[in-house]
C-alpha cells in the first residue's frame, strides 16, 4: 500500500506539474490585441486572431460603451464601461464574432478567431 | 514554476502522511484540471474590468467644432438600391398613397408629411382606425443618413423601414399579398413599375427600394446655421455662437447630437417618465438599453414639435428645462444625463442657436396619384 502510494506521488507531482507548465507556456504564446474605442469608432473594423488570444477593450473616449457581443455562442456584455477602463476578453473557440457597442451600434467590430 | 513548488510545499507538508500528501497532489491536479475544463467550455472568457491612465483629449478650438458640422455634398444611396429619377418618382407617388392603408386613408404622409417638417405634429402617431399610438411618428428628413431606423432600431435598413407600418395592424393595416393586388389592379402603376425597375412583375421588394429611394431625397435644406459654418460670420446672431459653443460644452449635448445632423443614432435613456423600454425589449439584458431611444436629429426642429419619443414635451423651451434637470435617475439612464446648472442665459442662448437648424420652408409638390 506503501509502495503504491508513493509511486502515485511520484506520478501525481510531475503530471501536475507538466500540467500547469503546459498551460503556462499556452497562455505565454497567446497574444494579446487591444482594441480602443476613441472617437465612438473601435480602432479596427475586423481583426484576425488565434484561438486562445486575449482582445483587451480599452475605452480612451470621453463617454461611456457597452461592448456587446451579437452573435450567439459567443455572447459577452462587459456592461457599461466608463472612459478610462479596459477589459479582456479571451477567445477559446474558433469562431467569427460580430460586435456591436450596444449604445452606439455604428461601432462594428468582426473578431475572426483561427486554430 | 511557482505553482510546482507550491506542491513540492504540501509535499513535505511536517505531520501529514504520504498517502494524504498525495491524494492532496491528485486532488490539486484534478481540480487544476477541471478548472481549465469548465473555461476552455466557454467560447469567451470575460476578464476583470481596470483602470487605465488615458490621456486628456485636447479641448476643440472653435473652428475644430464648427468642421465637424460641415453639410455633405452628397446624398448616400446604398449599392443595393442606387437611385435612379424613375425609382424616386415611383417612391413618391407610394409615399402620398393613402391605397397604400387597408382603410384607404393613411399614407407615408400622413404620419410623416412635409408639412409637420416630415411628422406629424401630434404628440403620438395615430393609426388604423384612429388609434393613438405608442410613440411620436419620427421625422423622415435626412433619413438617407441614418445607421438604424425607428425609436428602437428595430429596422436594419430604410426598405426594411418601409414596408413595417404598411403592415402593422395598428398602423396602416394592409397585408403585402393586398397591397400587391390593389397596385396591380391600377393600370397606370404598371407602367411606372416597369419604367423604375424593368421587371415584368410589381414585387414588395420595388415597393421598398421606391420608397426608400424618395425617402433618402428628403434632405433638410441649407439653415442658416450652415451658413455660418461655412464662413458667413452675420448668419447667425452672437447668441446663437455662444448657444454653439454651450451646446458642444457644459450642455454634453453633442455627445449624442453629433456630426451636421446632429445625431449619434444610437440609445440612450434620458430620463424621461415612461413605461416604453424602447431599445430595451430587443436587449433585455443591456442594462443601459432600457427606456433607451435612437437620438433624433435635430434639422428643421423648430418645425417638429412636440418633443422626445413621447411627444410628451411641448416645446423647446421645456426640452432644454429637462436636460438641465437631468431626467429620472435609474440604472438605465444615461451618464450624460445630470443635472447641468445651466443659468438663464445659457438656456436663451441654446434656443437661439437650435432655431438656426431651421431652414426656409420650400413647399413639397403633391404627386398625382394613378388610377
Amino acid at each position: 500500500m506503501k509502495e503504491l502510494m508513493q509511486s502515485a506521488r511520484q506520478f501525481a507531482i510531475p503530471t501536475l506539474a507538466a500540467f500547469l507548465l503546459g498551460g503556462a507556456v499556452a497562455s505565454a504564446l497567446a497574444a494579446e490585441h487591444t482594441i480602443r474605442q476613441k472617437g465612438k469608432v473601435f480602432s479596427a473594423g475586423e481583426l484576425a486572431i488565434k484561438k486562445g488570444d486575449t482582445v483587451v477593450f480599452l475605452n480612451d473616449d470621453n463617454i461611456t460603451h457597452n461592448v456587446l457581443s451579437i452573435t450567439p455562442g459567443n455572447d459577452f456584455n462587459l456592461g457599461a464601461i466608463g472612459p478610462g477602463n479596459s477589459t479582456p476578453v479571451t477567445f477559446t473557440r474558433v469562431a467569427v464574432v460580430d460586435i456591436i457597442c450596444a449604445i452606439h451600434p455604428g461601432m462594428k467590430l468582426q473578431v475572426k478567431v483561427a486554430e | 514554476m511557482m505553482l510546482a513548488d507550491r506542491n513540492r510545499d504540501v509535499a513535505t507538508t511536517p505531520g501529514w502522511s504520504s498517502a494524504t500528501n498525495c491524494a492532496i497532489a491528485l486532488c490539486a491536479a484534478i481540480t487544476a484540471m477541471a478548472v481549465i475544463a469548465t473555461r476552455s467550455d466557454a467560447n469567451v472568457i470575460v476578464g476583470a474590468t481596470r483602470t487605465v491612465e488615458i490621456p486628456k483629449q485636447a479641448d476643440q478650438s472653435i473652428d475644430q467644432l464648427r468642421a465637424a458640422y460641415r453639410r455633405p455634398k452628397v446624398i448616400p444611396f446604398p449599392k443595393s438600391n442606387p437611385y435612379t429619377p424613375e425609382k424616386a418618382q415611383l417612391g413618391k407617388i407610394l409615399y402620398f398613397d393613402t391605397r397604400l392603408s387597408a382603410a384607404n386613408v393613411l399614407s407615408c404622409a400622413s404620419c410623416h408629411s412635409p408639412a409637420y417638417g416630415w411628422g406629424d405634429g401630434q404628440p403620438r402617431g395615430v393609426g388604423h382606425n384612429m388609434r393613438v399610438l405608442g410613440r411620436r411618428s419620427p421625422t423622415i428628413i435626412n433619413a438617407a443618413f441614418g445607421l438604424v431606423f425607428m425609436w428602437d432600431g428595430r429596422a436594419a435598413t430604410l426598405e426594411q423601414q418601409a414596408l413595417g407600418p404598411i403592415q402593422a395592424d395598428v398602423e396602416m393595416n394592409l397585408p403585402l399579398n393586398a397591397l400587391l393586388a390593389r397596385l396591380k389592379a391600377l393600370p397606370e402603376y404598371g407602367p411606372l413599375f416597369k419604367a423604375a425597375f424593368a421587371e415584368a412583375e410589381i414585387t414588395a421588394p420595388q415597393i421598398a427600394n421606391a420608397i426608400a429611394t424618395y425617402e433618402r431625397t428628403v434632405v433638410s435644406a441649407r439653415a442658416p446655421f450652415d451658413a455660418w459654418i461655412e464662413g458667413d460670420e452675420k448668419a447667425i446672431s452672437d447668441t446663437a455662437k455662444r448657444g454653439f459653443v454651450t451646446f458642444n460644452t457644459k450642455g454634453n449635448c453633442a455627445n449624442c447630437h453629433s456630426g451636421w445632423n446632429f445625431t449619434d443614432d444610437s440609445f440612450h435613456d434620458i430620463g424621461l417618465p415612461s413605461e416604453d423600454i424602447g431599445r430595451g425589449k430587443f436587449l433585455p439584458s443591456v442594462v443601459k438599453m432600457q427606456y433607451a431611444f435612437k437620438t433624433p436629429g435635430l434639422r428643421e426642429i423648430a418645425r417638429r414639435g412636440p418633443y422626445m419619443h413621447d411627444g410628451s414635451v411641448s416645446t423647446l423651451e421645456a426640452v432644454v428645462e429637462h436636460y438641465d434637470r437631468g431626467g429620472i435617475e435609474r440604472p438605465s439612464r444615461s451618464e450624460l444625463m445630470k443635472p447641468l446648472r445651466l443659468s438663464t442665459q445659457e438656456k436663451s442662448d441654446l434656443l437661439a442657436f437650435l432655431n438656426t437648424l431651421t431652414s426656409t420652408l420650400v413647399p413639397t409638390t403633391v404627386p398625382v396619384l394613378p388610377r
